[in-house]
């Protein structure tokens, strides 16, 4: 019993020589060094991370509004006046809490993404909740955001259930360093969170193309719902994926960084979000460990553009 | 860059070892030179011995000259001091008598001399002692001396060892005609003494006699009890002269050793000693203030946590074992990996065990949470706003913590009543955070959470709530400066968690 308990444990030289690159390490080594805590708040910040991303020639969803103050909750109808469809969120939120899409709106009836209709009362509460400080980290008081709705690409649609999945890459020091996409499952309740079980495909930083899949740590083929062979999977426009992940170094400053990226059926790749301290789950979804990448990407060249950083990874790590 | 850290690394662990060398020392010193003990022994005996010596003066001049306790290992003075006017006072230190001379006096006088003992009970019987001189055979006529052989001889039928038969053969009931005849017929304790010590030296077995006295409430006054000491297997062993029954029985303590006289008078008539006998129990650590004092250690005590009052002391043994609970917290999340609710939950939490008890504290936990729980969802129903949310959250924790211990105190559970040691403000955000959590990650989430920060607790609560451990940590405080240097030191630890080992498995081929 013992021994089966002990094997369920690898060896940290193991780890190590597969540079697998641990919490630690990730906040000490990288972290500490590459990132500066004044620049967090360019991220933490939903409304500042989609001017930034305007100047710089970043793609996101158009901004139609945003709403400070508990008194100005009542302009809402005026700011979405004209708008059939929307997404109202909290500026610092995190995990996809408080984002509400509608996708319908006509004579005060919002309709949501799953279809429920909801009431002006009801959106109304909503966004004093996000006022309030009720999704936000902390409880601090946030703002809501009110931004133009997604439309997801189909290309994706065999690969999740309900929810939409999303593109995450991490960009060190400018250039990407890993992506996996992240399929919501019935298990996830249709997140594309990986903690809650949504599951996990590592893409070659080359092609897009999937790597493997993973369900909280264990190795999957299919997608669990609807059994979509996880191996097809390639994301189209992949170097403009990369060049958004690469943009966001020069936008933000941070020498580490996660961007979140879906595809909208119209208009391409699009910046959701970023994250100025990511998570180690990519590794799983890979099979690789990042420690080595980033260390490989040290020797890399400087001084580059982002449209040449994303050549220089494409053909180097193609190798 | 990377140099910087090493070298972060480099001056922590000097300044690791530095403490250490400066804790050690420390440590030793206050062994050494304040009697500090590593276990804890909470009380230790202090007693308080007063003679009161009264005589009248005869016209002559007055030499009075007065045993008093002689230090050793086991039998330290804490104080002494005499109140007698109008003499001069000498102290003999190799006999340990007190010297007062006074010209001629007419007034009954009166002396008193007060000394504080710390009997260290516990290393009676366990410090070896030298070897005394072989006692003298005493020099009896020939009839005397064969009874006495004879009686040695029948003593060995008794039960104890050699000390012990003899005592015990001495004082049957009804008593052995040989005995009879050998003992005086009124005889004293001290007669007792001396027969025993007799048949002892005939054995070769070195003895003393020990004056001491025993604790009785209500009684001022007291003469000494007599008892006697003999020499065996290296160290002395005292026998009570009636029973035979060896060790010092409780609330004894000894005054003095060996036969001298307890006073001397010369110039005075009708002298009378009188003991009293006062036993207070002192904690160690404030023996240790009055040891350091004797220690000429005064200016460095002066300024350590042992010389405050003892209710500033109790505070800081509350607080000296924060350090040693936070370093295992550190421990837990950044070596082991073990996510918590909140970085400092946990240590409050084993904190309210340490004042509920281990069992009562945990039932009243889950009682609380889970209560708390149920009514936070049906609060969440109501959307009501982030900050009156957690605020009725609050007020219901007080509210439950109020029935429960009004519900423990009328139906005498304890456990209920231990309610009102968790901090509120922690039970409030653990039921917000687990509801949270429980709603987005789900109910196995939510637990795993609860599960994790309450493991975290229970462990520091085994380590803080050992009386051991809180000892040591108080005794020698300079053992929190290892501590910081420590947790400094896992600020700059980047391998793995032990919980990575496993969550990284799947990436490692075989
Ligand atoms: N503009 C949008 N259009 C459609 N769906 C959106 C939009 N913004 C967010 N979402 C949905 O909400 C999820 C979380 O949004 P995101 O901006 O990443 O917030 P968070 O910081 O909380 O993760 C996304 O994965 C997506 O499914
Ligand atoms: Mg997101």
């Amino acid at each position: 019993m013992f021994k089966k308990f002990f094997s369920s444990f690898a060896s940290p030289k193991k780890l190590r020589e597969a540079g697998i690159l641990c919490m630690n390490s990730r906040n000490y080594d990288v972290i500490f060094k590459n990132n500066q805590r004044r620049l967090y708040p360019l991220v933490d910040n939903k409304v500042l991370t989609k001017k930034l991303a305007n100047e710089i020639g970043i793609n996101t969803p158009g901004l139609i509004g945003k709403i400070d103050h508990q008194h100005e909750v009542k302009n809402i109808l005026d700011i979405i006046s004209g708008y059939k469809e929307f997404v109202i969120k909290p500026a610092q939120g995190s995990g996809g809490k408080g984002v509400l899409v509608i996708t319908d709106y006509e004579n005060e009836v919002f309709t949501t993404a799953s279809g429920r209709h909801i009431s002006y009362a009801e959106v109304y509460q909503h966004i004093s909740n996000i006022l309030s400080g009720l999704y936000s980290l902390g409880g601090k008081y946030d703002s809501a955001v009110i931004e133009e709705l997604v439309h997801f690409s189909d290309i994706f649609k065999d690969y999740s259930y309900q929810g939409v999945p999303d593109v995450r890459i991490i960009v060190y020091k400018g250039f990407p360093a890993m992506a996996m996409t992240r399929l919501p499952t019935k298990e996830s309740g249709g997140r594309a969170n990986l903690h809650q079980g949504a599951v996990g495909v590592g893409l070659d930083i080359t092609t897009g193309k999937a790597l493997r899949g993973v369900v909280r740590n264990m190795p999957v083929a299919i997608q669990p719902d609807t059994g979509a062979d996880l191996m097809q999977i390639q994301v189209p426009y992949w170097r403009e994926h990369l060049i958004i992940g690469s943009k966001a170094y020069e936008m933000t400053g941070l020498g580490y960084l996660g961007a979140d990226i879906v595809l909208d059926a119209f208009r391409g790749p699009m910046m959701l979000e970023l994250n100025a301290r990511p998570g180690l789950a990519i590794q799983i979804a890979n099979g690789i460990g990042l420690a080595n990448r980033l260390k490989e990407i040290d020797t890399y060249p400087s001084g580059l553009t982002p449209e040449e950083r994303v050549d220089y990874v494409m053909k180097k790590a193609a190798k | 860059m990377l140099k910087k850290f090493a070298s972060v690394r480099f001056t922590l662990s000097i300044l690791l070892f530095l403490s250490i060398l400066f804790a050690g020392y420390s440590i030793y010193y206050k062994v050494r030179y304040w009697g500090f003990n590593f276990v804890p022994k909470q009380n230790a005996d202090v007693w308080t011995v007063e003679a009161h010596i009264s005589f009248e003066p005869n016209g002559d001049p007055i030499k009075v000259s007065l045993t008093t306790p002689a230090k050793s290992d086991e039998f330290k003075i804490l104080e002494e001091n005499i109140i007698a006017s109008g003499y001069t006072v000498k102290k003999d230190e190799n006999t340990s008598r007190l010297l007062l001379t006074a010209p001629k006096l007419k007034k009954t006088q009166d002396i008193y001399y007060r000394v504080m003992l710390f009997d260290n009970i516990d290393s009676r019987g366990k410090t070896k002692a030298p070897k005394p001189n072989a006692p003298k055979k005493p020099i009896f006529e020939e009839q005397r001396m064969a009874v006495s052989k004879q009686i040695i001889d029948m003593a060995k039928k008794e039960n104890g060892d050699d000390v012990a038969q003899i005592i015990r053969f001495l004082n049957k009931v009804p008593l052995e005609p040989i005995v009879q005849s050998y003992l005086p017929m009124q005889k004293t304790p001290r007669d007792m003494v001396e027969t025993i010590s007799d048949l002892l030296a005939i054995k070769g077995i070195p003895s003393r006699m020990v004056r001491g006295f025993k604790l009785e409430e209500n009684k001022k006054s007291l003469a000494p009890d007599l008892m006697i000491e003999a020499y065996m297997d290296n160290v002395w062993k005292t026998y009570n002269i009636e029973t035979g029954d060896k060790g010092l029985p409780e609330n004894f303590v000894v005054f003095q050793r060996g036969g001298d006289a307890l006073i001397d008078v010369e110039g005075g008539n009708n002298s009378t000693i009188r003991f009293s006998v006062l036993k207070s129990i002192a904690s160690s650590m404030s023996l240790a203030n009055k040891r350091a004092k004797l220690a000429d250690n005064k200016s460095w005590y002066d300024y350590s946590i042992y010389n405050l009052p003892l209710a500033e002391q109790n505070t800081l043994k509350w607080l000296s074992i924060f350090p040693l609970a936070i370093l295992i917290i550190v421990l837990m999340r950044n070596v082991v990996g073990l996510q918590t609710m909140g970085t400092f939950t946990p240590m409050l939490l084993a904190m309210a065990l340490v004042k509920t008890g281990f069992w009562s504290g945990l039932l009243c936990f889950a009682l609380i949470v889970g209560v708390g729980l149920a009514i936070r969802f049906w609060l969440s129903r109501l959307n009501l706003l982030m900050v009156p949310r957690i605020s009725s959250v609050v007020i219901i924790v007080i509210i439950m913590m109020q029935f429960l211990t009004v519900i423990g105190y009328q139906f005498k559970y304890d456990v209920a009543l231990s309610a009102v040691f968790f901090p509120i403000i922690i039970m409030a955000w653990i039921i917000e955070r687990a509801s949270i959590t429980w709603e987005e990650d789900g109910a196995v989430n939510a637990g795993k959470e609860i599960v994790n920060s309450l493991f975290v607790a229970v462990i520091t609560y085994f380590i803080i709530s050992s009386e051991y451990i809180r000892h040591i940590m108080f005794a020698f405080e300079e053992l929190n400066l290892v501590i910081l240097f420590i947790v400094m030191l896992l600020g700059t630890y980047t391998g793995y968690r032990l919980l990575e080992l496993k969550r990284f498995k799947p990436l490692v081929k075989e």
